[in-house]
């Protein structure tokens, strides 16, 4: 049961790189980035699920003595705020690097941006 | 002492602070920007010093818990000096990009700041996560530096590295939580210990932590979005890319590499030699300025990468090389994209733009030399200190590999200073100056010589060195701006007294060493003399030759082979520019500039294995080397035949000496091709007594017999005065190489009185004939003719000059082929003998064809009216003639003390001395009693012809008839184009240029090789996000098996 959560992820990166990999319109492009981060994100939390864990807040359910079995990591779970967060940004530089590329060029074809090479 | 945290504090909190200030105060967010700057640099700079002095690392813990509970930061030595660099850094980059960053607003200026602010935390930081934060921070706003300056390519390199860094970043962050998941921690120390490589999955979290540490540093071919962000930026912020971010990385991977296993540094040692080699590979055929720089950064990075993987080799000298070389890339790249930003043009042909502003010029050399390892430069130690230790840790194939890397950068270096200093424009390209735009490349030219003296006190063996000679040519440099008289008097006065310091002691102790220096100091007198000849400023060239002769000079003091090879370049480096100075030198400049590295190199990997194999770096442990003979003689042979033009390493040198001013033709023809024959012979005396190197010896016979006759058949051919003289060098040092290889006593006579006869009449020659050509206006001899009516002091300077060479008694040169021919019978060389006596003959053709082209025969309607030669070249010429007259007259002064030394090493078949006679296994010779016998018949016979002459009819030149006819033209009767057709036709197969076309061959593969690989770069940058998967994939691939 643990693994859905790990393996669903795995496969959204996967999936995201392959649109990387693949997509020729800068948009998608984008979009298989967001896919790639998503899926990390998706890991990062499957990674600190204990079995049986519940959320890691200390109130009357929870007492501090046996804190440590009973809930799941939190530190993962802040860590993945921040690379939300991070994510965010990087997506939203991305697109507005794609919009400047369109106005440029009126296309978003990834193919027709060779003016550098060699 | 403040908290380093404070570092941050003051980054963070003024750039968001900046976003509260008026839009329209620019001048104000941007003076506060580099205050900030200043003052996260002032912190650094504090602890720097403070722990320089011996205060303890501290570690600074945030939140109040200790890791792995909370974030850490640390601030060492390490931390302290890389943040000082960034902060530097920062600052100047700052105010070169002033008017870049006012016009792109607030924002430009806080994300300027923020990009400074997270470079210092990736470096203190020790906890993964906030690293992996940071390095977001950073690449974020290096997105958005990289359109500071908006252009279509600047948009496009964006995107691709926001999607290149973008999948590195993910990878990273999942290495970052599996490790996590492994241990437990996010701290790196703590990571370390767990040690988690022992575990299965844990060496997948580190492959992927490492891997993408790696492709940050832009490893071949996993680079194509770097190189197009380096050359659309804005050169401002290319260069804080390539000066900053990438040290900052660097010291990423080397704290991180903590949690790798062994197998790490092999990877990162394939890694970084592969990009080294393939980056300075693709340079080769790049001629975009910013995009070459690109190339040469990626490089150097993996170089140092490369460094980092050898580790277990270098051990606790790591730290020295990476931090030299990392320093030199540091302060070179940073001032050249900031010249690139001046120069703004980005075709490296347009550099010559530079020449408008001679600081600039001197500042954009003072970068190369550094990118290439030149003394006194920090990365000559780190390079020499690599190539040590490699050599005696029996890595043979990375040393091999390093050496052909830093070749391959030298060719684009080179040609591009030699655009810069020589490419031909009507008007010179525009320059864009603004004060805040120079500041900074000169701060950092400064920097690069102030580190290059701290990094020389580090090494013991060059404790000894005397730094006065460097600081005189700097003094020269500085008052480049006065007459070139008044810096040709100081010149001649400063080497004066460097002579008379070191010239007598070595007349008491070292006679060997003597010849040669009086041959570099007293010849450098000399030639220098010729100088008062010009007018004007004759800017930059008294640093030049004095840099050479400082170089030669400490060649023959030096008593280590890394003194030996700090001379050794700085007289490659000094003469390099002395050639370049010709009017059509562009291309003989490069191609000796290269065949000195090439052959420097060769040197150096000779040192390296002599260092392996005795543990010193003592000249004279050369002689008890044991293992590897073969191959460390034959590297030294080789490096020093680069300089003596042998047979296949000569192309560079009849251009070069050719195109030369006509008193550097005689600076590098008759004085500095003697350091070569000084190496050959150090090498001899050192390592000549072994079987090993007698084979090698016969083969170098071969050679320098092959280099006579080819050299003296190649002068008879020429037309160019000054091309002839200088395949006579040729030929004339491939005696000496002939000589040099018989190793016995003899032989090793015949080549120090050769070098004496070389230098004194190849100087006459090239002074006289530069004099000439200085007149006339022409190099080319059948334009010339009868000048011996207004030149006659040139004629008798010519003609003593050709007796001289040819060796007909009673001058110097009899008295070489006397003893030459003692040695060839003496050692049974007899087939190679033959060749040298053949060519012998030869050279009196070409000496024929000089002296009467030039001087005999019809003169010319257009030179009717030419002065004799400059008194000032008549000068140094008639004291030349005057000590061949005493060489000759008086042989054993030189000869005798010259024999008893040369006994020590070969005391076999020495010659029995007699007052003025000398006696030799095969006969006598009395240099003093043919010097009078001749002089007696030449008085008698003059005295004869001028009793004679009195009743000869004057004829004027009109006055003549050919082939029964008057002609009207009679110049035209003056046969002197082509004069040997007859014997090109017979011979002129034995010098067609077969090894220039070899070499051009050679030069036409690599580029083409160049244009192959460079299309991995198709521009596209979807290919290029693919290259960074497909280099995770193949490091896995290597991982597992």
């Amino acid at each position: 049961m643990e693994y859905i959560a790990l393996g669903t992820g795995m496969l959204v990166i996967l999936a995201g790189l392959w649109a990387i990999m693949t997509r020729k319109n800068l948009i998608r492009i984008i979009i298989g980035f967001s896919l790639f981060d998503t899926g990390i994100h998706l890991v990062l939390v499957a990674i600190s699920y204990v079995k049986g864990g519940t959320a890691p807040i200390l109130d009357s359910t929870v007492c501090i003595q046996d804190a440590a079995q009973r809930i799941v990591d939190p530190v993962p779970q802040a860590l993945v705020l921040t690379a939300i967060v991070i994510g965010l940004g990087v997506t939203a530089l991305m697109l507005a690097f794609a919009m400047k590329m369109h106005k440029e060029k009126g296309t978003l074809d990834i193919r027709s941006f060779k003016d550098l090479k060699w | 002492m403040i908290s380093p945290i404070h570092i941050i504090t003051i980054g963070l909190g003024v750039a968001f602070a900046l976003g509260f200030v008026n839009k329209k105060a620019k001048n104000f967010s941007a003076t506060i920007m580099l205050v900030a700057i200043g003052l996260m640099g002032a912190i650094s700079v504090a602890w720097l010093t403070a722990l320089l002095q011996g205060a303890e690392t501290v570690q600074i813990f945030t939140a109040g818990f200790k890791p792995p509970y909370s974030i850490n930061l640390m601030m060492g030595i390490h931390e302290a000096f890389l943040t000082t660099l960034i902060n530097v850094a920062g600052l100047l980059g700052g105010l070169y990009l002033l008017q870049s960053l006012k016009n792109a607003g607030n924002h430009a200026i806080m994300v300027f700041l923020v990009f400074i602010m997270g470079l210092n935390v990736i470096i203190m930081t020790r906890d993964a996560f906030n690293l992996f934060v940071f390095m977001e921070v950073v690449s974020i706003a290096t997105a958005g530096l990289i359109i500071l300056t908006e252009t279509g390519k600047s948009i496009q390199a964006g995107f691709k590295y926001m999607l290149a860094t973008g999948i590195i970043a993910g990878i990273l962050l999942l290495g970052i939580i599996f490790a996590y998941y492994f241990s437990g921690t996010l701290n790196i120390d703590s990571l370390a210990e767990a040690n988690i490589t022992t575990l299965k999955g844990g060496s997948v979290a580190v492959l992927m932590i490492l891997v993408s540490i790696i492709l940050e540093l832009k490893p071949f071919p996993a680079n194509g979005w770097a190189l197009d962000v380096y050359e659309a930026s804005n050169p401002g912020i290319s260069a804080m890319l390539s000066a900053a971010s990438a040290t900052a990385l660097y010291f990423v991977l080397f704290k991180v590499l903590a949690i790798a296993n062994e197998n790490w540094y092999h990877i990162l040692t394939v890694a970084g030699m592969l990009t080294f080699i393939g980056s300075n590979l693709l340079g080769i055929k790049q001629n975009k300025a910013r995009r070459l720089l690109g190339y040469s950064s990626v490089g150097q990075m993996g170089l140092l990468m490369a460094i980092l993987g050898l580790k277990p080799i270098l051990g606790d000298k790591l730290e020295f090389i990476a931090a030299t070389i990392l320093v030199s890339h540091y302060l070179a790249k940073a001032g050249l994209f900031w010249l690139a930003g001046i120069v703004e043009n980005d075709n490296i042909k347009n550099w010559s733009a530079l020449r408008r502003k001679p600081i600039l010029l001197v500042l954009f050399g003072t970068f190369l030399f550094v990118l290439i390892g030149f003394p006194p430069f920090p990365s000559f130690y780190g390079k020499w200190e690599l190539i040590m230790q490699l050599s005696s840790n029996q890595h043979y194939y990375v040393l091999a590999l390093i050496l052909l890397g830093s070749f391959l950068e030298g060719i684009y270096l080179f040609r591009w200073l030699g655009y810069a200093i020589k490419m031909d424009f009507e008007t010179l390209p525009e320059l864009n100056i603004n004060w805040n735009k120079i500041i900074p490349p000169v701060l950092f030219g400064v920097l690069v010589y102030v580190a290059g003296y701290f990094t020389s006190a580090l090494v013991p063996e060059l404790s000894a060195l005397n730094y006065i000679p460097l600081l005189f040519i700097a003094g020269i440099y500085f008052i480049d701006s006065l007459p070139a008289y008044i810096k040709n008097t100081v010149a001649i006065i400063g080497m004066s007294i460097y002579g008379y310091q070191i010239l007598p002691p070595l007349y008491e102790n070292d006679m060997l060493r003597f010849i040669f220096a009086a041959i570099f100091i007293g010849g450098g007198i000399l030639t220098l003399t010729a100088g008062y000849a010009y007018k004007g400023k004759r800017s930059g060239f008294y640093p030049v030759a004095l840099l050479m002769y400082a170089g030669l000079a400490y060649i023959i003091q030096a008593t280590n082979t890394l003194e030996f090879f700090f001379g050794w370049e700085l007289m490659t480096a000094g003469s390099y520019f002395l050639i370049i100075r010709g009017k059509k030198s562009m291309p003989h400049g490069l191609s000796y500039m290269l065949f000195s590295i090439a052959g420097a190199y060769a040197i150096l990997a000779g040192f390296g294995l002599s260092f392996a194999g005795t543990g010193t770096y003592n000249l004279s442990s050369l002689a008890g080397i044991s293992s590897n003979i073969t191959i460390i003689f034959s590297l030294l042979a080789i490096g020093f035949m680069t300089k003596t033009a042998s047979l296949g390493l000569h192309i560079w040198l009849p251009g070069a000496h050719a195109e030369a001013e006509s008193d550097v033709s005689p600076m590098v023809s008759a004085i500095l091709l003697k350091a070569g024959v000084f190496g050959l012979l150090l090498l001899i005396i050192n390592m000549g007594h072994n079987t090993e190197t007698a084979q090698i010896g016969y083969i170098l016979g071969w050679l320098g017999a092959l280099t006579a006759l080819v050299g003296n058949l190649a002068a008879a051919f020429q037309e160019d005065a000054k091309r002839l003289l200088a395949y006579s060098s040729i030929a004339q040092l491939g005696y000496i190489l002939f000589a040099l290889a018989m190793m016995s006593h003899l032989g090793l006579l015949t080549a120090m009185y050769y070098s004496i006869n070389h230098f004194l009449y190849k100087a006459i020659l090239f002074l006289t004939i530069g004099a000439v050509v200085m007149r006339v206006g022409t190099h080319m001899m059948y334009k010339m003719g009868g000048l011996i009516k207004n030149m006659p002091l040139a004629f008798i300077a010519v003609l003593i000059g050709i007796i001289a060479l040819s060796g007909v008694p009673p001058l110097s040169g009899f008295g070489g082929k006397w003893l030459l021919y003692n040695a060839i019978l003496a050692k049974g060389w007899y087939l190679q003998g033959a060749m040298v006596l053949f060519s012998g003959i030869i050279a009196f053709l070409y000496l024929f064809k000089l002296i009467y082209s030039v001087f005999l025969g019809q003169m010319k309607d257009n030179l009717r009216h030419v002065k004799d030669i400059s008194i000032w070249f008549a000068i140094p010429v008639y004291i030349l003639i005057i000590g061949i007259m005493i060489i000759s007259a008086k042989p054993e002064w030189v000869l005798q003390p010259l024999g008893d030394m040369i006994s020590q090493w070969y005391p076999n078949a020495a010659l029995a001395w007699n007052g003025g006679l000398a006696t030799g296994p095969y006969g006598y010779w009395n240099g003093n009693g043919i010097m009078i016998t001749v002089g007696i018949m030449f008085v008698s016979l003059a005295t004869w012809l001028w009793m004679m002459s009195r009743k000869a009819v004057q004829v004027k030149q009109f006055n003549i008839v050919y082939s029964a006819e008057a002609p009207q033209r009679p110049e035209t009767t003056h046969i002197s184009y082509n004069i040997y057709a007859g014997y090109n036709k017979a011979l002129g197969w034995i010098v067609a240029p077969k090894i220039t076309a070899f070499w051009d061959t050679m030069t036409e593969w690599i580029h083409s090789l160049a244009q192959y690989v460079r299309q991995l770069y198709s521009g596209n940058g979807q290919l290029y996000a693919i290259y960074v998967l497909a280099y995770i994939v193949v490091v896995y691939f290597t991982m597992i098996f």
